[in-house]
C-alpha cells in the first residue's frame, strides 16, 4: 500500500490531477483523493499535505482554476477545473509519460504495452 | 516553476496569495466529507476520526506546506525573522535604545563629515573633463605658486604643447546702478577662450569671441544666472541689450546657466557673478612681465600629465629667465590639479576631520557589539532552548544576523535623519574659505555611503554574538546555571571598553590641543584694537571720481558726514585694513639701498590712509610723526613705515629722513619717511606681522576705500546710520561689506575654530559612548555577581572589600585605556599639524586634562554600579536568580 507523500513522484501527481479533472470536470478536493483511490484500487492514499500543494502549484501555473462551490452532500468546497493551458500541458505530459512508460518497458523486458 | 508560478509566489511572500483561512476552509472541507464517508461506512466517531487522519496526514502539516507553495520560503522565514527580532528589540527598550542611539550617532556623524568632505573634495568640478584642467603659476623662491603678467602669459601660449588652451583672470568689480541703487559686483576679466576651456556653455546668447578681448574695446559681459534672475528679472530678452557700470555701457551678450558654479574667480570662493573680456595686449596697460597680478589655467591635451606640463613649462620659464634676467626670479612653474588648488587649504582640516569622526563610528560599533554580547549572554539559555527544540544552528545565526541588521537599519535611519540637522550645523560653523561648500547636502552618494557603514557597522557587530553562539556548547547551556559568564567573552567585552576609553581620549587630547591653540591665538596682540570699530567698503569709480580732485572732495566730506553721526568717537578712511581679505604689496625701493636688479628689492604691505587712521586702530607711534591736515597734494610726499620694515631695510640705522620710491622703482615721485609705527598683523594671527608702509590718501588716492567708525559704544549698532549717511551723500557710490573690524579678527580663527568645535564635538560623543561602555561592562559584572556578593556580605566582608572586588576590573580597564589613549595621541595630534599654534602637539595641558576628564567621566561612570553593589541584601542576594 503506497500511499506517503515519498513514494509519489511530483509530476506523477500532477499528471494525475490533471487527468482526473479532464474525465470529470470541475471536481473539489476530496472528489479529486477519492477518485485517485478508486482508480487505484485502494493502492494510492493522497495526503492532504502532498494534494494541496499541488493543486495550489497547478493553479500558480494557470493549468487549473479554483471557485467555491456546493458538493454533492451541501457542503462548501473548492471546486478545481482543467483550464486551457492546462489541457495543452496534459497532453504533453501524456505524451511524454507514454514514451517514458514504453521505454521503461521495454527496458524491464517485459515486451508488452502498459496499460494505461 | 515557471514565470506565472514565480509571479504568484512573489505576489504570495507580499501577502497577496490565497489567504490562510481559505486554505484551512478547503482542507476542513475535505475531511468533513470524508469523516462523513467514513460514518457512512458504519465507523464509530473515533473511528472515523482516526481513519481520517491517517488518510490525509496531519492538518497543520498540510496547512504549512500548502504556505510553503504559497510563497517563497525563505522570505517567510525572513519575514518571521523580523517580527519575531522587533519583538526582541521592543522587549528590551533599555538595550535598544541604547544601540540604537549609539548607531545614530556614529551613522550621522560620518554621513554629515562625509557630505561635506565629499562636496568639497571628492566631486569632481562640474566642468568637461576636469581632470585636465590645471591652475599655473610661476613659483617663487618661498615655493609658493605665484600669479603671473600678461606678457609671460603670452609667452607660455606661444612656447608650451602641453596644453589644448591656457587662459589667465583678472579681478572686475564694477559698480551696477539699477533703479539708483548702487552695487558693487564680484566678477573677473577672463581671456576670450576661458568657457571654451572650462567646457561648458552658456543657457542664453554666447561667450566672448578673439576680436571683444582687446584692449581698445571690452565691452560685453556674460552675466551669471543669479544675477541675471536678481537684478533683471530673469528677462529673456537681456541678450544684446546695454547695461551701464562705472558709466560705460556694457552689452550683455550671454547669461550662464544656473548650473555653472562660479568657483574659478579671483579669489576662488568669492562667487564671479559676471564677466568680462581681459581686452589686454602685450605692450598696453599692465601687461608687463612683471605686473604679476593674473591667474592663470590650462586644459592639459589628453594623455598629458602635470608634473609632465610642469616640467616643461619650467624649461619655458629658464628661457624667458635667459632672455629677461631682471624680470624673473630663478625658480619653476607650478603646474596643479585644478580641483587640487581649490581645495588644498581645507583637505587637511577635512581629512582630519573625517579619521576623528571614522573614531567616534568605531567607538559606536565596539559599543554595540559589546551591548550586543552583553545580551546574548544573557540569551543563551532562550538559544539553547531553541537548539534543543530542533533549530538549524544556521537558522539561529540568521535569527540573530537579521536582529542585527533590524537595529542597524534602524539605528541607520536615524542616523541619517541626524546628519541632516549636524549638516546644518557644520555649514553654519564652516568657515567662509571652505570652497564649495554650498554644494554641500545629502546626496544620493551620501546615502550611500551611510548604507555602507550601517552594512559593514552590521557586518562588524554581528560577528561577536554570531560566533559566540555557535561556538558555545548551547545544549550544555540549558543545564549550566544562567549567572555564570563564558571567560572568551568577557576578555572580548573589556578589550572592547579599552579601545572605546583609547579612542575617546585621543580624540580628547586632539580636541584639547586645538583649544589650547584657538585661544593662544586669540590671545595674540593684531598690533591694533579691533574693538568698537566699524568698517565699510566705498567704491569712488566712474567718470565722476576719474581725476583726484573729486575723490579728495568726496572722502572729505565722507568724513565729515560719519562724524556729524552720534555716537561717533573718529572716522578714517584707508584704501585696505587687516584682516579685510585685501593684499596690496609694492616694491620698496630706498634711494641708496637700491639692489642692482629692482626685482630684489623688498614687497611692502601698502596702506593708503587718512591722518585719523593710526587714532582710530590704536596703532602706536614708534618714533617721528604721523600724517596730519598739512599733508596735502602739494607738499612733500610723505610715507611712514612699520618697525619690521624699518628693521628690515635699515637695520639699526634711523629710517626717517630716507626716500623712496612705492610700487615703481623708476617711475613716481619719492617720498620722505617721516616716522615709525607698531607692526600689525595682516591676515594671520598666526604669522608674524609683514612689513608695512603708510601712504596719505590726499598724496596718492585710492578708489577701493574702506571706512573706519570708531564708535563710542557698539560697533555694529552704528552700520545703518552710517551706511545711510554715506548714501545719502552720493546714492550711485556702492556702500557694502559692513563689518565689525573685531568681527574680521576672529574670522582669521575661524578656520582653526571650526577644527576646534568638531573635534570637542566628536570628542564629546566619544567620550559619551565610552562611558555608557564602560558603565555598561561594570554594571553587568555587578549584576553577574549579585550572589556572589551576597555571600561575601553575609560571611562578614566589609564594604570597602567588595567595592574593591567588583570595581577593581573597571580600574585595570581604565589604566589600559588610558595608557592606549595617550600613546595614540601622541601618534595622532602631530597631524593636526599647522592647526597647532602657541602649544606643542603634546601640551602636557592639554593631554593632563583629556586625561582627567577620562578619568572623571569613567569615575562617573562607576557610580551607580557601585552604589547598587553596596546596597546587595546578603539574605535577597542569595536566593537572586
Amino acid at each position: 500500500m503506497a500511499h506517503s507523500k515519498r513514494d509519489i513522484m511530483q509530476g506523477t501527481l500532477d499528471l494525475m490531477v490533471l487527468k482526473t479533472l479532464e474525465t470529470i470536470g470541475s471536481l473539489h478536493g476530496y472528489g479529486i483523493a477519492q477518485r485517485l483511490q478508486q482508480v487505484s484500487d485502494d493502492a494510492l492514499y493522497v495526503n492532504q499535505g502532498t494534494l494541496y500543494p499541488a493543486l495550489l502549484r497547478l493553479e500558480q501555473r494557470g493549468w487549473i482554476a479554483s471557485a467555491w462551490g456546493t458538493s454533492e452532500n451541501n457542503r462548501r468546497a473548492r471546486f478545481y477545473s482543467l483550464t486551457r493551458a492546462g489541457r495543452k500541458q496534459l497532453a504533453l505530459e501524456e505524451a511524454d509519460w507514454q514514451r517514458t512508460a514504453s521505454i521503461m518497458a521495454r527496458l524491464l523486458g517485459r515486451g508488452e504495452e502498459p496499460a494505461q | 516553476m515557471n514565470l506565472r508560478e514565480l509571479a504568484s509566489r512573489i505576489a504570495g511572500a507580499l501577502g497577496r496569495g490565497r489567504s490562510d483561512r481559505e486554505i484551512a476552509a478547503d482542507l476542513a472541507a475535505h475531511r468533513d466529507e470524508l469523516e462523513a464517508f467514513h460514518l457512512r461506512r458504519g465507523l464509530t466517531a473515533e473511528e472515523a476520526r482516526r481513519a481520517v487522519r491517517f488518510e490525509l496526514g496531519g492538518e497543520v502539516q498540510a496547512l504549512e506546506a500548502v504556505r510553503d507553495q504559497r510563497s517563497l520560503p525563505f522570505v517567510d522565514a525572513l519575514r518571521q525573522d523580523l517580527r519575531y527580532g522587533l519583538r526582541m528589540l521592543r522587549r528590551a527598550p533599555g538595550f535598544t535604545a541604547a544601540a540604537v542611539l549609539t548607531l545614530a550617532i556614529g551613522i550621522g556623524a560620518n554621513t554629515a563629515i562625509f557630505s561635506v568632505v565629499d562636496a568639497v573634495l571628492l566631486r569632481p568640478l562640474p566642468y568637461a573633463d576636469p581632470d585636465r584642467l590645471v591652475s599655473l603659476g610661476e613659483r617663487t623662491r618661498a615655493g609658493d605658486p605665484e600669479r603671473v603678467g600678461y606678457a609671460t602669459f603670452i609667452d607660455w601660449e606661444a612656447r608650451s604643447r602641453s596644453f589644448e588652451s591656457l587662459a589667465v583672470m583678472r579681478s572686475f568689480q564694477p559698480t551696477l546702478v539699477v533703479n539708483g541703487e548702487a552695487e558693487r559686483l564680484a566678477g573677473v576679466r577672463v581671456t576670450w577662450s576661458y568657457f571654451e576651456m572650462l567646457g561648458v556653455r552658456p543657457a542664453l546668447g554666447r561667450t566672448f569671441t578673439q576680436e571683444e578681448d582687446r584692449p581698445d574695446a571690452w565691452h560685453e559681459v556674460v552675466l551669471s544666472d543669479g544675477l541675471w534672475r536678481r537684478r533683471f528679472g530673469g528677462d529673456p530678452t537681456i541678450v544684446g541689450r546695454t547695461v551701464v557700470m562705472n558709466d560705460l555701457p556694457y552689452r550683455v551678450v550671454g547669461v550662464m546657466p544656473a548650473s555653472f558654479p562660479p568657483l574659478i574667480s579671483a579669489k576662488y570662493y568669492t562667487a564671479a557673478e559676471i564677466w568680462a573680456p581681459l581686452g589686454y595686449a602685450v605692450g598696453v596697460g599692465d601687461s608687463c612681465r612683471d605686473c604679476r597680478h593674473l591667474r592663470a589655467f590650462g586644459r592639459l591635451r589628453p594623455g598629458v600629465s602635470a608634473a609632465a606640463a610642469a616640467a616643461e613649462m619650467t624649461s619655458v620659464h629658464e628661457q624667458l629667465r635667459a632672455q629677461y634676467p631682471t624680470q624673473y626670479e630663478p625658480g619653476s612653474v607650478a603646474v596643479v590639479p585644478l580641483g587640487d588648488a581649490i581645495t588644498a587649504g581645507a583637505r587637511p582640516q577635512l581629512l582630519l576631520l573625517l579619521g576623528a569622526v571614522a573614531c567616534v563610528l568605531v567607538i559606536a560599533c565596539a559599543n554595540v557589539a559589546n551591548l550586543l554580547l552583553a545580551r546574548s549572554e544573557l540569551r543563551r539559555r532562550e538559544l539553547a532552548l531553541r537548539v534543543v527544540l530542533g533549530a538549524g544552528r544556521r537558522r539561529i545565526a540568521a535569527q540573530l544576523l537579521t536582529e542585527t541588521a533590524l537595529l542597524s537599519a534602524i539605528g541607520g535611519a536615524c542616523g541619517l535623519l541626524l546628519a541632516a540637522i549636524a549638516m546644518r550645523g557644520v555649514s553654519a560653523v564652516a568657515p567662509q574659505t571652505l570652497p564649495r561648500l554650498g554644494e554641500v547636502g545629502i546626496d544620493l552618494r551620501v546615502a550611500l555611503f551611510a548604507c555602507v557603514v550601517v552594512i559593514v557597522a552590521a557586518a562588524l557587530v554581528a560577528l561577536a554574538p554570531i560566533r559566540q553562539a555557535s561556538r558555545d556548547d548551547l545544549r550544555g547551556q540549558l543545564a549550566v546555571d544562567s549567572r555564570t559568564t563564558a571567560a572568551g567573552a568577557g576578555r572580548v567585552r573589556a578589550l572592547l571598553v579599552v579601545a572605546d576609553l583609547a579612542i575617546a581620549l585621543t580624540l580628547l587630547a586632539g580636541a584639547a590641543v586645538m583649544l589650547r591653540s584657538v585661544t593662544s591665538l586669540a590671545r595674540v596682540n593684531p598690533g591694533f584694537d579691533p574693538n568698537r570699530i566699524l568698517s565699510m567698503r566705498i567704491i569712488l569709480g566712474g567718470r565722476t571720481y576719474a581725476e583726484d580732485p573729486a575723490v579728495r572732495a568726496y572722502q572729505t566730506q565722507a568724513i565729515e558726514h560719519l562724524r556729524a553721526l552720534p555716537g561717533v568717537a573718529a572716522v578714517a578712511l584707508a584704501d585696505q585694513i587687516p584682516f579685510g581679505g585685501d593684499f596690496d604689496c609694492r616694491g620698496f625701493h630706498v634711494q641708496g639701498r637700491m639692489k642692482p636688479n629692482a626685482v630684489d628689492d623688498p614687497c611692502i604691505q601698502r596702506y593708503g590712509t587718512t591722518p585719523a587712521y593710526l587714532s582710530v586702530m590704536s596703532i602706536p607711534l614708534k618714533r617721528g610723526r604721523f600724517f596730519t591736515a598739512e599733508d596735502g597734494e602739494t607738499s612733500q610726499p610723505v610715507a611712514v613705515v612699520s618697525e619690521s620694515t624699518a628693521r628690515l631695510v635699515w637695520g639699526t640705522a634711523d629710517p626717517i629722513g630716507s626716500v623712496v620710491r612705492i610700487g615703481s622703482a623708476v617711475r613716481g615721485p619719492w617720498c620722505t619717511i617721516v616716522g615709525v609705527v607698531g607692526d600689525v598683523r595682516h591676515e594671520d594671527l598666526a604669522a608674524p606681522p609683514i612689513p608695512a608702509v603708510y601712504m596719505p590718501e590726499s598724496q596718492s588716492t585710492d578708489s577701493f576705500l574702506v571706512a573706519l567708525v570708531k564708535s563710542s559704544s557698539d560697533a555694529a549698532a552704528l552700520a545703518p546710520s552710517a551706511i545711510a549717511a554715506v548714501r545719502q551723500l552720493d546714492p550711485s557710490v556702492p556702500v557694502y561689506g559692513a563689518a565689525s573690524v573685531a568681527a574680521l579678527v576672529n574670522g582669521a580663527i575661524g578656520e582653526r575654530l571650526f577644527v576646534m568645535r568638531l573635534l570637542a564635538g566628536f570628542a564629546a560623543v566619544g567620550l559619551l559612548l565610552a562611558a555608557v561602555g564602560l558603565y555598561g561592562l561594570v554594571a553587568y559584572g555587578v549584576s553577574q555577581r549579585t550572589r556572589e556578593v551576597g555571600l561575601r556580605l553575609a560571611l562578614g566582608a566589609t564594604s570597602r572589600e567588595v567595592l574593591r572586588l567588583l570595581l577593581s576590573k573597571g580600574v585595570t580597564l581604565l589604566a589600559a585605556g588610558l595608557a592606549a589613549g595617550v600613546a595614540g595621541a601622541v601618534l595622532t595630534t602631530r597631524l593636526l599639524g599647522s592647526l597647532v599654534f602657541g602649544v606643542s602637539p603634546l601640551d602636557p595641558l592639554a593631554f593632563g586634562g583629556a586625561a582627567l576628564t577620562l578619568v572623571a567621566v569613567a569615575v562617573a561612570a562607576h557610580v551607580i554600579p557601585a552604589i547598587r553593589a553596596l546596597r546587595i541584601d546578603p539574605a535577597l542576594a542569595l536566593r537572586h536568580d
